[in-house]
């Protein structure tokens, strides 16, 4: 990281390119052991118990456990797209805020290219996700649906409001059959709601999260394809597609942190899906000190993002200082220049 | 083999936690100095670690990982009662990050802001390492005595952290930073053979066994190189720091080495004092060792890991030798 951050002029061309690639290897490298441990803790595999203690049996089988597959992919995916966003709505802000250069609309192109290819490939990879889970962990799908009873040809729940005590979604709105469609790729497959398990995870938040992370995805989509549709067609983006855009520069955030909740949040009351209880292993801190520390971490954490966001907004309104002589003068509006 | 793999385990953890006091602590100490240099001089010492100090932290994340992977039992007992220590490292050393990028990258009314977050993120995380060092050595008991000691030692490291600090400045820069960080390591030096003292008392304190250790004859003999080369250090160090002009004549490093070797020593001394524990007086590295089977899994990992990281470390320092200049993206 120090090398390629700032060894450019230090090392060789290639050196540089390869301590590149050793940052990019290095960061799927961790995320694949990180999603490994993750998903054993959903989908346990690979071990034995002896005396209360848990021993490895098969590490093939403990890292290539059954929702890993999918859990990396998913969160592969999730994190090309979010950097797609990221660089496409960066780069639409500068063109709206006329500090442009011919890097700038190439940027811009690569990452709308980008989302319009990775997600549909997310939302395939989402759905077969979502399947594995269901077969392994059938609770968190109930509360993503909330589904309270067992049925066949269950209706989705597009929106609505779970209630926990009466065991009922207020005001909700249904699409007929298809949660079952979706779930059991059947129009009449059965969906096992909520009622019929021993412990389920809270379902309000499981619903919501499910919610603003497809919602997002949907969103990614329209909007990747509408600005691929409008590249084709007249070589650059509207004023319009470019407010959305840049509106959508942190929305793999959004969706990744979302979905984060909903497999987490999702996996309770389990820290090891159907094995080990999160209560059961919570350190014996006092209350205060594990609320006092989360809600630093938490306010730490929003103060930094505000600092990042302010900063990312400076950074972008300078102008590439390297393509300074054949870009536009600050301030010149490029937008529809391409017309 | 399931003899040996806890011992290798040990004692990759223990060069892990060596290797980052001696790396991290210089970048840490430059952290904590960083308020006592002019605006320039704050991006001179900026740049002198700029390229490093994501590296030397990989350290502690190396040595908390192998603790967490081979001796699971220890973890646990280590970290709950190191529970809020832990955090304020945590905080100090995201706040570290954090400001490294944003005290240029954000605008620019805002870099005072962010070079004094860099300095308190410095200051908590070495004050918190403080504290965890002391807690360990009395036993993580968290009575009155361990914690009086705690206090003490979370007083006295960050002068060890300022010493490497200002000896890595020795290093990197000239003229008139040379010459304040030279003075800075004039300051620090009584509270960091200080802190050195007490910790070297306190062990043998704790326990009557290792009290045994270290004064029963003829064992003692062969311990003596340990005090009497830290000793020699500090004296080494007290001498040259009085002499501004062997330091200018290019002898700068000797500070850094001479810090090096108590560090070492330090380290030795501390694995002599309480081997086999691993929790001071209540759980042996193989009691806390993970089953046979997982630590041959996870040597293979060490084995590729730690070399690289050592690899890597070695050719940091070698692209970016010399004296420090102005950090560049490009």
């Amino acid at each position: 990281m120090g090398i390629m951050l700032f060894g450019k002029q230090r090392v060789s061309n290639r050196t540089h390119l390869i301590s590149t690639f050793l940052v990019a290897f290095g960061t799927s490298l961790s995320a694949f052991w990180i999603l490994a441990l993750n998903s054993w803790m959903h989908t346990p595999a690979g071990y034995t118990i002896e005396e209360g203690q848990f021993f490895a049996e098969s590490w093939s089988a403990i890292i290539f456990n059954p929702s890993f597959p999918y859990r990396f992919t998913h969160m592969m995916l999730a994190s090309l797209l979010t950097a797609a966003f990221l660089v496409a709505g960066v780069c639409a802000w500068r063109i709206r805020q006329g500090v442009d250069g011919p890097a700038t609309k190439m940027v811009l192109k690569s990452g709308i290219y980008t989302a319009a290819m990775i997600i549909p490939l997310q939302i395939l990879a989402g759905d077969l996700h979502g399947l594995n889970t269901l077969e392994h962990q059938p609770a968190k799908v109930a509360a993503m649906e909330a589904v309270w009873e067992t049925e066949r040809g269950a209706g989705f729940t597009l929106i609505g409001l779970p209630d926990e005590d009466a065991r009922e979604t207020h005001f909700a709105i249904k699409i007929p059959y298809a949660a079952s469609l979706i779930l059991t790729h059947e129009l009449d497959g059965e969906v096992k709601g909520l009622n019929d398990f021993d412990a389920h995870p809270p379902v309000a938040p499981v619903f919501w999260s499910f919610r603003v992370m497809t919602g997002v995805g949907t969103l990614m989509l329209l909007v990747s394809w509408w600005g691929v549709w409008q590249l084709f067609r007249r070589g650059a983006l509207s004023g319009l597609a470019l407010s959305v855009v840049s509106w959508m520069t942190f929305s793999g955030w959004v969706a990744s942190v979302a979905g984060w909740y909903v497999t987490e949040i999702g996996r309770q009351p389990w820290i090891v899906q159907g094995l080990v209880s999160t209560a059961d292993v919570v350190a014996q801190h006092p209350t205060a000190t594990l609320s006092g520390t989360l809600f630093g971490y938490v306010g730490l954490y929003l103060a930094l993002m505000i600092a990042y966001m302010k900063a990312l907004r400076i950074m972008a309104l300078k102008p590439a200082r390297l393509l300074e002589e054949d870009s536009n003068p600050i301030g010149t509006p490029l937008v529809g220049a391409a017309t | 083999m399931s003899e040996a793999l806890p011992l290798f385990f040990v004692s990759a953890m223990g060069l892990s936690l060596l290797l980052y006091v001696i790396l991290d602590g210089f970048d840490l100490g430059v952290g904590m100095l960083l308020p006592f240099g002019t605006d320039a001089e704050k991006d001179t010492m900026i740049a002198s670690i700029g390229p490093f100090w994501d590296a030397n932290e990989t350290w502690i994340v190396m040595g908390v990982g192998v603790l967490l992977i081979a001796f699971p039992k220890a973890h646990g007992i280590i970290l709950t009662s190191l529970y809020i220590p832990v955090t304020i490292m945590l905080v100090g050393l995201i706040l570290r990050g954090a400001a490294f990028d944003f005290r240029v990258k954000s605008a620019d009314h805002r870099q005072p802001m962010w070079n004094k977050l860099f300095a308190l993120g410095s200051l908590m995380a070495s004050m918190a390492q403080g504290w965890m060092l002391g807690a360990y050595i009395t036993g993580l008991t968290g009575d009155a005595v361990s914690v009086a000691f705690s206090i003490l030692i979370s007083l006295t490291l960050p002068a060890l952290y300022i010493m490497l600090g200002g000896a890595w400045l020795l290093i990197k820069t000239e003229d008139e930073l040379f010459d304040k960080a030279a003075h800075w390591c004039r300051l620090a030096l009584p509270p960091m053979a200080f802190a050195l003292l007490l910790v070297s008392i306190a062990t043998p304190l704790v326990s009557a066994e290792i009290a045994d250790r270290w004064f029963k004859l003829p064992d003692a003999i062969g311990l003596l190189p340990i005090p009497m080369s830290c000793a020699l250090a500090i004296l080494g160090m007290d001498w040259m720091l009085r002499r501004p002009k062997v330091l200018h004549a290019g002898y700068g490093w000797f500070i850094f080495v001479a810090l090096m070797v108590i560090c070492l020593m330090a380290a030795i001394g501390l694995a002599y004092s309480i081997y086999p524990d691993i929790v001071i007086g209540r759980m042996t590295l193989w009691e806390a060792a993970a089953a046979t089977e997982s630590l041959q899994f996870i040597f293979w990992g060490a084995i590729v890991t730690l070399p690289a990281i050592l690899g890597y470390t070695v050719y940091v320092h070698r692209v970016f030798s010399g004296k420090a200049t102005e950090l560049s993206y490009e």
